[in-house]
C-alpha cells in the first residue's frame, strides 16, 4: 500500500542550526500517527515544512504519490493537507461560521468578477458553504453551534481548538495535522477531542491524522503508531506500549541519569 | 452579546412592522436634515451646536447598543424601502440647496472622497493593507482621462473605463513589489509610489508639469452639456447639479461593489488575511493574489473618482493628488469605521465638510478638526460605525 503522506529525509537548517534532520515518516490512509518528543525537539518545525510554511533544506514530501516539496502553503492546503496551530490561530474578529467558511476557500470558486457581475451565484455558493459550516460546527459541539454568529475571539481555549478542527475539516482535507490539540483542555475536553477524531475518521474513510501531542493519556489511547523526535531526529517509531520502554525515548524525556533509574 | 440580542428581539416584538418603517424614515430624513442644516449654515454657533448634536447621537449609540441594534434591524428588514427612500432623498436634495454653488461643491467633493474612501476600504478595512497611494491612483485616473479628452477628444463616458483600466494596471504594478513587504514596510512602499507619481506628474512635459492640465471639456449626455444648468419642473439647478447626480451615481455603484465583494468569498479571504495572514495561507488562500486584487480594486474605483473630479473642476494639477490626499482618505476610513460601508461614507463626508465649516478659526482650522476627530474617536473608539458580522441564510 502506498502511504497517503510520505516524508523522506526531511531536513531544515536555520543558519548553522539543524532544526530537523533527515526525518522519515509514512502516514497510511485512515491512520492516526502521533509525534511526541520534548519541547524544542523540532516537531512543530516538521509540521511547518509539511504544510509549506517553511521550505525544507533537503528531503521530500509526497502526498498520495505527488511530490509537493517546496510548494507554497496555499497550494498544499488546496492539495489536501489541513492543519491547526499550537497557539490556535483563528480569525478572531470574524464569526465562528465565517472562520469555518474560510476553511472551504479552496473548495469554492467565486472571484471578484463573479461577486460583482453574478452576485446571485456568488451569494448562493457562500450560503451553501455557510450551511455546511453550520453542520460541521454542530457535529463538533452543539454549544459552539449555538454561538456560531458570535466572534471567534471571545471563545475559551478548548472551544478555540474545537473550532480550529472544524475549520480544518471544512477543507475536505485528506490529512489533518493537529499541533498539540489538547493543550488548554481538561480531561473531559480531551476525551471529547478523542471521540471527535474517532467519529470524524469513521465518517470520512481514508482521512488520516498527524498529531503532535504531550498528553500521554491521549498518546496511549488514540494513535495507531507513535514517532518520537528528539534534537530534530526521529529516534523511535512504533506502538506506544513498545516505544515508551525504549531507553533512548526515556532518556529524551527524563534525561540520561533518571532513565537509568527508571 | 446574548443580552443585547435578547433586548433587541424583545424590542422587535414590542413594535411591529410599521415601527420599522417609521424608524427607517426617521433616521434617513433626520440625517438628511442634519446634513442640510450643516451645509447651509455659516454661523459658528449653529455649526458647533450641530456638531454637539452629532456627538450626542453617537454617544447615545455607544451607551445604548440596543438602540443601534434596533435601527440596524429595522434597516435590515426594510431594505427595499430604505434604499428607495434614500434614492428619492438623493434625487430631490439639490432642490433644497437654494442654488448655493458652495453647498453643491461640498457635496460633490464629499461624494468623490466617499468613493475614494470606499476604494481604500477594500484594502485598509477588509484586508489591513496600509495603502498610502490611493491619492496616486486617483491622480492617475484624473490625468489619464484628462489627457485622453484634451489630446484625442475622447468623450468623458469613454475615458471613464479607460482611466479605470490604466489605474488598475498601475495598482497591480504597485502591488507587485509590495508583496515582498508587510505592515510598516508595505506602507513605506506605497508612500514611495505616491510620491513618485506626484513627482512624475510634476516633471513630465506632457502632463503640463506643475501647471497641470487646463480646459478639460465638460461632459455631455444626450446633447445636454454638463456645463449648463438643469431646468426641470420649473426649477433651475446650477450646473454643478449635473456633477452632483453623476457623483451620486458613482457612490451608488461603489456601495453596490462594496456590498457584493464584502458578502462574497473574496471579502472573506481579505478578512482572513487581515486577521492572520499565516493562518489564511494554511486555509488555501493565495495571499499574494488576494493582496494584488485589493490593490487593483482600490485603483479601479479611485480612477472613477479621479475622472469625475477632472471633468468637474476642468483643471487638474499634481497638487490635487499629493501624499496628504492619501492620508486624508485613510483618516476617513479609520474615523468612519473600518470595513463598514456606511461608516466609511460618513467618515468621508464628515472629514471633507468639517475643515470647510470651521473656516472661522482660519489658521487654527486644522487644529480644531483634529480636536473634533479625537473627540469623536473617544466617543466611538472603533470608528463612527464599526464593522458588523455577516449574516447568512436571511436572504430569500
Amino acid at each position: 500500500m502506498t502511504p497517503l503522506l510520505e516524508v523522506r529525509g526531511l531536513t531544515i537548517r536555520f543558519g548553522g542550526l539543524v532544526a530537523v534532520c533527515e526525518v522519515d515518516l509514512a502516514l497510511n490512509p485512515s491512520e492516526v500517527l502521533c509525534i511526541i518528543g520534548p519541547n524544542g525537539a523540532g516537531k512543530s518545525t516538521l509540521f511547518n515544512m509539511i504544510s509549506g510554511i517553511y521550505r525544507p533544506s533537503a528531503g521530500t514530501v509526497h502526498l498520495d504519490g505527488r511530490d509537493i516539496t517546496g510548494w507554497p502553503a496555499h497550494r498544499i492546503a488546496a492539495a489536501g493537507i489541513a492543519r491547526t496551530f499550537q497557539s490556535s490561530r483563528l480569525f478572531n474578529d470574524l464569526t465562528l461560521i465565517d472562520n469555518v467558511v474560510i476553511g472551504m476557500h479552496s473548495r469554492t470558486k467565486s472571484g471578484v468578477l463573479d461577486a460583482l457581475l453574478r452576485p446571485g451565484k456568488a451569494r448562493a455558493e457562500l450560503e451553501a458553504a455557510a450551511e455546511k459550516a453550520g453542520e460541521l460546527i454542530r457535529a463538533i459541539s452543539p454549544d459552539l453551534h449555538a454561538r456560531r454568529n458570535t466572534l471567534a475571539g471571545a471563545l475559551p481555549q478548548a472551544d478555540r481548538r474545537r473550532l480550529e478542527i472544524a475549520r480544518a475539516l471544512a477543507s475536505d482535507a485528506r490529512v489533518i495535522m493537529l499541533d498539540e490539540p489538547s493543550s488548554g483542555m481538561d480531561d473531559r475536553d480531551t476525551d471529547a477531542l478523542m471521540a471527535d477524531v474517532r467519529r470524524v475518521m469513521a465518517e470520512r474513510p481514508g482521512l488520516s491524522f498527524l498529531i503532535i501531542e504531550h498528553d500521554m493519556r491521549l498518546v496511549a489511547a488514540l494513535p495507531d503508531r507513535v514517532a518520537v523526535i528528539d534534537y530534530g531526529r526521529k529516534i523511535a517509531e512504533g506502538d506506544f506500549a513498545d516505544v515508551r520502554l525504549m531507553p533512548r525515548v526515556q532518556e529524551a524525556y527524563l534525561g540520561q541519569k533518571a532513565a537509568e533509574h527508571a | 452579546m446574548a443580552d443585547t440580542a435578547q433586548a433587541t428581539s424583545a424590542l422587535v416584538r414590542r413594535n411591529g412592522p410599521s415601527a420599522d418603517l417609521a424608524i427607517v424614515a426617521g433616521v434617513e430624513l433626520g440625517s438628511a436634515i442634519l446634513l442640510w442644516s450643516f451645509l447651509l449654515s455659516d454661523r459658528t454657533a449653529v455649526i458647533v451646536a450641530l456638531l454637539a448634536l452629532m456627538g450626542g447621537i453617537f454617544a447615545a449609540l455607544q451607551l445604548r447598543p440596543a438602540l443601534e441594534e434596533r435601527i440596524v434591524a429595522a434597516f435590515h428588514d426594510r431594505k427595499r424601502f430604505a434604499t428607495l427612500l434614500g434614492a428619492v432623498i438623493v434625487l430631490i436634495y439639490p432642490f433644497f440647496l437654494q442654488g448655493s454653488g458652495y453647498a453643491f461643491h461640498l457635496l460633490i467633493v464629499s461624494m468623490l472622497y466617499a468613493v475614494l474612501a470606499l476604494a481604500l476600504n477594500f484594502q485598509l478595512g477588509s484586508a489591513n493593507i496600509p495603502n498610502f497611494a490611493t491619492g496616486a491612483s486617483y491622480g492617475i485616473g484624473a490625468y489619464t482621462s484628462a489627457l485622453l479628452a484634451l489630446n484625442f477628444g475622447v468623450s468623458f463616458w469613454l475615458t471613464l473605463p479607460v482611466a479605470a483600466v490604466v489605474a488598475t494596471a498601475f495598482g497591480f504594478l504597485l502591488g507587485f513589489p509590495s508583496m515582498r513587504t508587510k505592515e510598516s514596510y508595505l506602507a513605506l512602499v506605497t508612500i514611495a509610489f505616491g510620491i513618485v507619481v506626484h513627482q512624475l506628474l510634476n516633471n513630465f512635459d506632457w502632463t503640463g508639469g506643475p501647471n497641470g492640465l487646463v480646459g478639460i471639456p465638460a461632459p455631455e449626455l444626450f446633447g445636454h452639456s454638463f456645463a449648463r444648468p438643469i431646468e426641470a419642473f420649473g426649477f433651475r439647478l446650477p450646473s454643478q447639479a449635473n456633477f452632483y447626480y453623476l457623483s451620486a451615481a458613482l457612490v451608488g455603484l461603489s456601495i453596490v461593489c462594496a456590498k457584493r465583494l464584502h458578502e462574497s468569498r473574496v471579502g472573506l479571504a481579505w478578512n482572513a488575511l487581515r486577521a492572520d495572514p499565516l493562518a489564511a495561507r494554511c486555509q488555501g488562500i493565495d495571499v499574494v493574489w488576494f493582496k494584488m486584487l485589493a490593490f487593483g480594486v482600490d485603483a479601479f474605483l479611485a480612477a472613477f473618482a479621479g475622472t469625475i473630479y477632472a471633468f468637474y473642476v476642468s483643471y487638474i494639477s499634481p497638487d490635487n493628488f499629493t501624499f496628504l490626499v492619501s492620508v486624508t482618505i485613510m483618516t476617513m476610513v479609520i474615523v468612519g469605521g473600518m470595513d463598514n460601508t456606511l461608516g466609511v461614507i460618513i467618515g468621508a463626508f464628515f472629514l471633507t465638510m468639517l475643515p470647510e465649516k470651521l473656516r472661522i478659526f482660519s489658521d487654527y482650522r486644522l487644529l480644531f478638526v483634529g480636536v473634533v476627530v479625537i473627540l469623536f474617536l473617544i466617543l466611538r473608539p472603533q470608528g463612527l460605525f464599526p464593522q458588523r458580522a455577516r449574516n447568512y441564510g436571511e436572504h430569500r
